[in-house]
């Protein structure tokens, strides 16, 4: 059922594409994850204007008096949270739905990409089942040409260069940059940064591109090519939205300036 | 932090890590057992190992290596001439082992890929085609003598006539070789990808199966097409030559008997299976193997005698010892299942941990 609705129909996207741009297959995958992101861009507004509705509701006068008159009576509590959320129009699950419908398509999108880069006989044989005979000839695609740049995209990618002795990662170092700038403009700032989701975030957004680094050096490096695409996709949907927040990447002291010269005034 | 959102952190980042590199696929799991038999032993390159075992009751002798060490697979078939057993890994490094020992006597280390295909022993040389698309020429002691460079990966075992080294290519070219320097002769564009190696008679005729649909037969000596027959399904498979027959089967599940003059169909059967590899004549009967653990044997005339079912996928054709067939099995609990010519169950070796 997977298979059938969402693997196959994304593997003969890409191949189709793929051949569209001459075979490319490193402009395939990024114009495939251009594409499914911008299906998805919908979603995401929706996920983000969810999300940035339930923070401003943290600081409601009325939200934060409920809160502390209800504080030992949960149900009395989620009553009142409910009738206030009728009141301002806002849905608790706006933000949700959208990620959930989001999830199976970017793991899809994953998984189908999984399947075009074979490398083995018993990957190549899957590849081979997933393709529409009627759209796609596989014997004009097999082998596909997974050579982009100075990549061989079925596999872990390192640039050897003639001087030096080890090939340099820079697909999984690139991977690590851009996760931990996604993290950090994405994440919006929280009215208590010692509130334990703000020290969950943080924490996400400082390991998380080492676990993403990592498997860029150890996966083929077609996944760290789409690793890469997405990341600078995701910060360019929130650029798009007015939603990065550079605060966090700024030097503190830049960022502080200005209210240091208000306190003096 | 408290303890518990360290630990739903950790959670979540495992999570991820299994999400992201489970997808990705187990190595492990990428290909199928690699057989040869010699005299009364059978050599099996299966994931970790490469295994020595007797073929009358299937008994270990050694393996290699004793330990498994991470991602160096085996599944190319090894080869086997003057005390030499030749096995390729998934690391790019060609090994020779010791046939009474298992012990290592060399390894090559000049290749940048995987050694999918078995390579091919003739004359004191070692042929050995690899992913990284060259076929490399090496003599008994691991020295590199030439290599040719195809235009994709070599998955397949080159074929010899002793006068001339025949390799088909992922990329769509059959070439014939010069054994003394490794410069191109002739080259056939064969309309589609070859996976498993072409088979060659005493004739001179090269008969090839493609991804695209076709089975050709080429002539040795100027790589001129005798004929060529278009199908319905796609081959990932060798033919099989017996007496003035081709047998082989299809990924749409079809097995067919073809003319070796012309490739017409003699007959054919419909299993509804996938079928790779090359099936095996023993005592008169043509025995193929379906990829959900199906040993089917037919009779010259196409009617089928037995099918024995066995636990695990099959994707490489049955291989004849001692008057038995023996059968890898991949992502079985089983790695070697002996049959006798009935289709009865001699023993089965499954690897010690």
């Amino acid at each position: 059922m997977w298979d059938a609705l969402i693997i196959t129909p994304f593997v003969n996207v890409m191949l189709f594409i793929y051949n569209l741009v001459g075979q490319n297959f490193g402009l395939a995958i990024i114009l495939f994850t251009l594409l499914i992101r911008l299906i998805t861009h919908p979603l995401m507004v929706k996920q983000i204007k969810g999300a940035k509705a339930m923070q401003e509701l943290q600081k409601n006068e009325k939200w934060l008096k409920i809160q502390e008159k209800y504080k030992n009576d949960r149900e009395k509590l989620a009553q009142e949270q409910m009738a206030l959320y009728r009141e301002l129009g806002i849905n608790p699950f706006a933000s949700c739905l959208p990620t959930l419908i989001q999830f199976p398509i970017i793991i899809g999108l994953y998984q189908s990409l999984i399947i075009t880069l074979a490398s083995t006989p018993i990957e190549l044989l899957n590849l081979i089942r997933h393709i529409y005979p009627a759209l796609l000839k596989v014997e004009t695609l097999i082998p596909l040409n997974s050579q982009f740049l100075w990549m061989d995209l079925g596999l872990p990618e390192r640039l050897v260069l003639p001087f030096l002795p080890v090939g340099i990662p820079v697909l999984a170092i690139v991977v690590t940059v851009t996760t931990y700038l996604q993290g950090k403009l994405m994440t919006p700032p929280s009215a208590n940064p010692k509130d334990q989701s703000a020290m969950f975030s943080n924490m996400m957004n400082l390991y998380m591109p080492f676990l993403m680094g990592y498997l860029a050096l150890t996966l083929a490096s077609g996944l760290a090519l789409y690793f890469v695409v997405s990341n600078l996709i995701g910060i360019l949907q929130y650029a798009m939205l007015g939603q990065l927040n550079w605060k966090n990447i700024l030097p503190k002291r830049a960022a502080e300036k200005p209210s240091k010269v208000g306190a003096k005034k | 932090m408290t303890r518990s959102p360290k630990i739903f952190l950790f959670v979540s980042l495992l999570l991820v890590a299994l999400l992201l590199g489970g997808c990705s696929g187990v190595l492990a799991s990428s290909s199928w057992p690699g057989v040869t038999v010699v005299d009364d032993v059978a050599y099996v390159a299966y994931a970790n190992h490469v295994y020595a075992l007797r073929t009358d009751n299937g008994s270990m002798l050694w393996r290699f290596p004793e330990k498994a060490e991470g991602q160096r697979l085996f599944f190319a078939a090894p080869a086997i001439a003057d005390g030499h057993l030749v096995v390729g890994d998934y690391l790019a490094v060609l090994h020779s082992l010791d046939p009474q020992t298992g012990q290592e006597q060399w390894a090559f280390t000049g290749a940048q890929g995987r050694w999918i295909a078995s390579p091919l022993v003739v004359d004191g040389r070692i042929y050995a085609p690899n992913a990284d698309h060259n076929l490399y020429a090496l003599d008994l002691q691991g020295k590199l003598i030439w290599k040719f460079q195809a235009s994709k990966a070599l998955w397949s075992q080159p074929v010899s006539d002793g006068k001339r080294i025949y390799q088909a290519s992922m990329d769509h070219y059959l070439y014939a070789l010069d054994p003394a320097n490794g410069q191109k002769i002739w080259a056939r564009d064969l309309g589609g990808a070859v996976v498993y190696s072409p088979v060659l008679s005493n004739a001179g005729i090269i008969y090839v199966s493609t991804l695209a649909r076709n089975v050709l037969a080429i002539r040795a000596e100027d790589g001129s097409v005798v004929w060529q027959k278009a199908f319905e399904n796609n081959f990932w498979s060798q033919p099989l030559l017996h007496g003035e027959r081709l047998y082989l089967g299809d990924l749409g599940g079809k097995v067919y008997a073809l003319s070796a003059q012309d490739g017409t169909v003699i007959w054919e059967s419909n299993l509804g299976e996938s079928l790779t590899g090359a099936p095996t004549w023993i005592d008169g009967q043509v025995v193929f193997t379906t990829e959900s653990g199906k040993v089917i044997a037919f009779t010259e005339e196409g009617s089928q005698k037995w099918v024995v079912t066995l636990e695990g996928k099959i994707y490489n054709g049955p291989v004849i010892a001692d008057d038995r067939l023996l059968v890898g099995i991949a992502q079985g609990k089983v790695l070697i299942q002996a049959l006798t010519p009935a289709g009865q169950q001699a023993w089965a070796f499954e690897p010690p941990k």
